[in-house]
């Protein structure tokens, strides 16, 4: 290679044949060594070189004396001589351990490995010195995470105190309300009858401008807590959970003092139902004493009647009885709901699978949380809704769940358990499930969770749901919540009035499922209405809850990472038609400002959406 | 569907044994998914669940022999969930006796520290579900064949 003149000017022996040398070292590069070596790159040439104890020959560069040029570089080798080449075979590789000792040269590396090491050395400390910090960091985040968890168990401790104090006072409310509810009866009966009773009762305790000592008392302790919870943003996910504990009765408390201001003569019959749903629902979702409000709401059954109301909700009878026990025809619109039924479990799986096909649904099923979220993974909108065992080998229905909502947010996901304890059912609710069923499941059971989450593919609701029919997808699909909520915040409007037969159809076939005792129904839906509610907790002023503290809860409620899509397709959807009500809730404010900032926080929140 | 209990003796015991075990609303939530009178559906799946309580006893017994708490509880529940569905009311209150002791607590939920009570009261259990499951078993059959 060297002797080849067609290289000449670029890598050569030397004028003495004792070195040779590179002139041109990028096109030594780029056609030379990639030929001959199996790289092509001048710096481990250069290196190979070095381990074959060539020595590049310095010149005094100073002086500025070098013969081949600046870039040249000149290599020496003791045996390689042009006119030698019997010597290469003395060319070898550095072995060189054994030659340290020997050569002089030889100290120099060393004392540069030991620069290199220390160096390495300086770059571990470095990172250990980070790694440090990091972790230092990550501590000090725990201790403000313990911190603030504390915190919030005690505003949970004082709100379900709150919730109390306010349940007592709507208790005292309510029986006040059925006092009067004959003569309200009479004055009103123009009004399409029964629907519009329950909103006129409402009117009532609300007009008598009552000091509520038990109202006041709960915003005071509310006050003294709240800070708390906005200390630290980035807990919001953490502060959503526990503000699950202690919500609910609030909301339930706005609902139903909602239904009293919120009744304007012109629209009974689609305000009623839109209410009604909360009243039921929320009610009994705490661990309080919530017995009373459901034995009322029990006998306040007729709030549920406007919906078979043919006038109003064609698709409510076929909500509120079972007919689906006799035949079926088909429950269902154009499009069959496509389920997952995930349960370990042969025979289960198969009775569940059984019961769904039957009514018409298409099933699969996974045998364990892996692969059901395999399943979502490779197709996140392949199912309509999830059935969903809790204890399963390889991978729990709640941790299956969790990352299951990474991909699928939407997807209605319930959990099949015999687990049902509020605790437990707090965690399902935490982690992204949207309903309860409880085991051993029954065709009924199944059925009630497919209308009420499925609703918008119903095949009934639809002719009458029209311009509702995106908003049955995104408030009915997610979950007892949203829809509820959707419903008791949603103005006079067809978006409304589907969403509240939706909510009351569900609420209806509540009270007829024997399995669930009416205290576990409540408390599956405590978890779900909380973005909405907490936030008004947190404001502690009475303006801000006015204007601050609806969209602060939509702020919040995304921090809770499980569930955020929810809040912010429902909030908007709701706050629309909202607005012609707001006049109502505003005009009570003014009148009654302690009150308001406790009961009409969420409403007003939403309205300024 | 009527089936007739008291051909003679031995099937009225039998279909005695039946009403005790099986809670009638729930079974027959099952035998509703048959199609066209044939039990073409619920006879499968009950001798499946035959089969599966035959393999998860001999699972319980190896656990029992090593002790195994937790795969004993685990086994329990497991077995629990396919009998309640299918309204084997005996076979589930035994199932969860087991998986309660298996997680040292009574089955009103109070702890119950002491391993050997624990053990001692899952072993009871496993033997009642095992003659409990013959009974059944038994009675199934006679149902299913009376049906034909």
């Amino acid at each position: 290679m060297l002797e080849d003149p067609s290289y000449n000017s670029v890598v050569r022996w030397s004028a003495d044949g004792d070195s040779f040398v590179v002139l041109e070292n990028e096109k030594f590069t780029k056609t030379i060594l990639p030929k001959h070596f199996k790289h092509s790159n001048f710096a481990s040439f250069v290196r190979q070189l070095n381990k074959y104890d060539f020595h590049k020959v310095r010149h005094n560069e100073e002086s500025g004396d070098t013969p081949y040029g600046r870039d040249a570089w000149e290599f020496r080798h003791p045996e390689f001589r042009a006119d030698r080449k019997d010597n290469l075979d003395n060319i070898r590789r550095k072995a060189p351990a054994p030659r340290k000792p020997t050569q002089a040269e030889d100290a120099f590396p060393a004392t540069q490995q030991i620069v290199v090491l220390s160096e390495s050395l300086a770059a571990t400390q470095h990172q250990i010195q980070a790694l440090q910090e990091q972790y230092f960091e990550l501590a000090q985040t725990n201790k403000v995470l313990v911190n603030e968890v504390v915190s919030l168990q005690k505003m949970v401790r004082a709100q379900s105190q709150v919730s109390n104090e306010l349940i007592t006072h709507l208790n005292n409310i309510e029986d006040r309300r059925r006092n009067s509810r004959h003569s309200n009866h009479s004055s009103h009966s123009s009004h399409s009858g029964q629907a519009f009773h329950p909103s006129t009762m409402g009117l009532l305790p609300d007009g008598a401008d009552e000091p509520a000592p038990e109202l006041r008392r709960a915003r005071e302790i509310l006050n003294g807590v709240s800070p708390d919870s906005q200390a630290d943003r980035d807990l919001e996910r953490l502060s959503v959970a526990y503000h699950q504990n202690g919500s609910p009765s609030d909301s339930a408390t706005s609902s139903v003092m909602f239904t009293q201001p919120g009744a304007p003569p012109p629209m009974p019959l689609v305000h009623d139902p839109i209410n009604d749903p909360r009243h039921m629902v929320y009610p009994v979702g705490q661990t309080t004493g919530i017995d009373p409000f459901h034995s009322d709401h029990i006998h306040n059954i007729p709030y549920s009647r406007p919906l078979s109301n043919p006038n109003i909700m064609t698709e409510a009878p076929s909500q509120s009885s079972p007919p689906a026990k006799e035949q079926f025809v088909s429950l269902w619109g154009s499009k069959k709901p496509r389920i997952l039924l995930v349960e370990d479990d042969k025979t289960c799986a198969r009775i569940g699978s059984k019961f769904l096909s039957n009514v018409d649904c298409s099933v699969e099923t996974a045998r364990n949380g892996l692969e059901a979220v395999d399943k979502i993974n490779h197709e996140s909108d392949r199912f309509d809704l999830i059935f969903m065992d809790i204890i399963m080998p390889h991978l729990d229905g709640v941790s299956a769940t969790a990352m299951i909502r990474m991909v699928a947010p939407r997807i209605p996901i319930i959990a099949m358990t015999s687990n049902i304890r509020q605790e437990d059912i707090q965690t399902y609710f935490q982690y992204g499930m949207n309903d309860v069923l409880a085991k051993p499941f029954t065709r009924d059971g199944m059925v009630r969770i497919l209308k009420k989450h499925l609703s918008y593919m119903l095949k009934d609701p639809q002719p009458i749901g029209l311009g509702a029919d995106d908003t049955n997808q995104t408030a009915g699909a997610p979950g007892p919540g949203p829809p509820h909520s959707a419903g008791g915040y949603g103005g006079p409007g067809p978006a409304g009035v589907a969403m509240a037969a939706l909510a009351g159809g569900g609420q209806v076939k509540f009270e007829q499922t024997p399995i669930q005792s009416p205290a576990t129904t409540s408390s599956w839906h405590s978890p779900s209405q909380m973005p909405h509610t907490s936030p008004t907790i947190d404001s502690s002023g009475y303006m801000s809850a006015q204007i601050g503290s609806g969209p602060g809860g939509i702020v919040l409620t995304p921090g809770g990472t499980q569930r955020p899509p929810y809040a912010n397709q429902v909030v908007p959807q709701v706050g629309t038609p909202t607005l012609g009500r707001m006049p109502d809730g505003v005009g009570l404010g003014d009148d009654r400002p302690e009150k308001r900032q406790r009961l009409y926080g969420p409403s007003q929140g939403q309205y300024v959406q | 569907m009527s089936y007739t209990y008291d051909r003679d003796d031995e099937d009225s015991f039998t279909m005695a044994n039946f009403r005790d075990h099986v809670d009638r609303a729930t079974f027959d939530q099952i035998l509703e998914m048959d199609e066209d009178g044939e039990h073409d559906f619920s006879e499968p799946l009950v001798f499946n669940f035959f089969d599966q309580a035959e393999e998860t006893f001999g699972k319980m017994d190896e656990a029992l022999a090593r002790k195994d708490l937790d795969t004993l509880s685990q086994l329990g529940h497991f077995l629990k969930g396919s009998s309640a569905t299918l309204g084997f009311i005996k076979i589930r209150d035994s199932c969860q006796v087991i998986q309660q002791y298996g997680h040292g607590q009574t089955v009103d939920g109070l702890s119950e520290p002491n391993e050997a009570v624990c053990l001692g009261k899952i072993k009871e259990a496993i033997k009642t579900l095992k003659t409990d499951m013959v009974d059944l078993e038994k009675a199934i059959k006679t149902f299913f064949d009376d049906a034909k």
